[in-house]
């Protein structure tokens, strides 16, 4: 896990059976999505091509690979860490940029309008607390970690 | 009583007020006392993205800030929950755990010591309260309603976290507690389909059609209802559901309700005390 990698010790077990992109929802909708084809690639090392293409940002994260995978091997974490190359490498979605923005500002992915807080109140919910400096605390911590 | 502090995580308190409202008031009739902890953060899901050491302590701070205050946590949001457990699986490694340990005490928080349990509402309710204890309960059965269930993705997934409580590929136990309400549940095919809004942004038309085949399956059964147990879900169904509807050329018109909304209905609780005003879709579970 020294290089952001939780759930990949496994990876060399990957003997390319393919149960993973046949049981994948996204592959289904779009046959070019193929996660076995992901693992290979990163198997061979070829980490640019995953981290500059589109493809692990389609993965909904469902963890179907996951559990159909007859050599353990937790393919959604190893997506979740090429997405985390990718945004160290500046490669991020927007999406995910606007993820963190909003984190980084209250602490929350949705951060509560004036119009939620009262929502909130005229519901008898009790309020919502915010933390502008607690996530980028927490991720300088753990960029301190050796 | 039982107490638990209760994890709201992102979305239910911004985007998912009646699942909020109908959660609390079903547990406060059935007897379980939910605790408020305002130092609860984001779980870490969205941050698995950019860093995964940094997810893993922002969930670990979660979990150490409830063990601190001697109680286990109940989740309603499915992603939040899973996280959490992953992260309690993760840190039963105990040079992980030391590491975690040893960023949290420079962070001035307290230490994660491997002592409290997480688990979703839906989950405890079916596991913890009992179903036999919850139909005593059951007031006003919802004899004459058929629901489709949506588990959502990381309810039962990945099963080692969730102590393989439910079967990852063909789950039950939201079934059986929509069952114990006196509803009957729908089988179907697309039943364990993922709502897709993860990659909302990321593969749009890939998101919508997944929701779209559900919405479909479901109406073309009849069902009465989805029910779900994310909020993330429910914005895929209920928020998004004239546009997937568009985006296929289809029209839904499928009442979307949180499964405490049912629970609650069947415990004779009103309307008001469940959110239902807040459904997009009206549906009014007595008046059928």
């Amino acid at each position: 896990m020294g290089h952001e990698f939780i759930g990949g010790e496994k990876l060399k077990c990957c003997y390319q059976c393919g149960k993973c992109t046949s049981g994948c929802e996204v592959n289904r909708i779009d046959p070019s999505f193929q996660p076995h084809r992901l693992l290979h690639l990163f198997g061979m090392g070829a980490l640019d091509e995953l981290i500059n293409g589109d493809a692990i940002w389609k993965c909904t994260t469902c963890f179907t690979c996951s559990e159909r995978c007859p050599q353990g091997i937790a393919v959604t974490d190893i997506l979740w860490s090429l997405r985390a190359m990718a945004y160290k490498s500046c490669r991020a979605s927007e999406l995910l940029s606007a993820q963190k923005s909003a984190l980084f500002k209250t602490g929350r992915l949705y951060p509560a309008t004036v119009l939620d807080h009262k929502k909130r109140e005229k519901a008898g919910l009790p309020p919502l607390s915010e933390d502008s400096s607690l996530i980028s605390r927490i991720f300088d911590a753990a960029k301190a970690d050796g | 009583m039982m107490k638990y502090a209760l994890y709201l995580g992102c979305a239910t308190p911004v985007k998912a007020l009646k699942y909020e409202i109908s959660a609390r008031n079903v547990a406060k009739r059935l007897g379980i006392e939910l605790v408020d902890l305002p130092e609860f953060s984001c779980c870490g899901f969205p941050v698995k993205s950019m860093d995964l050491f940094a997810a893993l302590l922002m969930a670990a701070r979660n979990l150490a800030l409830a063990e601190e205050r001697g109680l286990n946590i109940i989740g309603l949001c499915t992603g939040c929950i899973s996280v959490l457990a992953e992260a309690k699986v993760q840190l039963e490694d105990e040079k992980l755990r030391d590491r975690v340990n040893e960023k949290l005490k420079m962070l001035g928080l307290p230490q994660y010591r491997q002592g409290v349990s997480v688990k979703h509402f839906a989950r405890f309710l079916h596991e913890d309260y009992g179903l036999d204890v919850l139909r005593r309960e059951i007031g006003a059965p919802l004899e004459s309603l058929k629901f489709g269930i949506h588990y959502g993705c990381h309810y039962a997934k990945p099963s080692h976290a969730h102590d393989c409580f439910d079967d990852p590929s063909n789950p039950a136990s939201l079934d059986q507690l929509i069952q114990s309400a006196g509803a009957k549940t729908i089988e179907y095919p697309e039943k364990n389909q993922c709502c897709g809004l993860t990659i909302r942004g990321t593969a749009e038309n890939v998101s919508m059609k997944l929701a779209a085949e559900k919405l479909e399956a479901l109406s073309i059964r009849g069902a009465d209802a989805m029910v779900v147990a994310c909020p993330s879900c429910c914005i895929a169904y209920e928020n998004n559901q004239q546009l997937a509807g568009r985006k296929m050329g289809k029209e839904f018109n499928l009442p979307v309700l949180y499964f405490t909304q049912v629970i609650g209905s069947a415990l004779g609780l009103k309307e008001e005390d469940l959110g239902f005003e807040f459904n997009r879709i009206e549906f009014h579970p007595t008046a059928r």
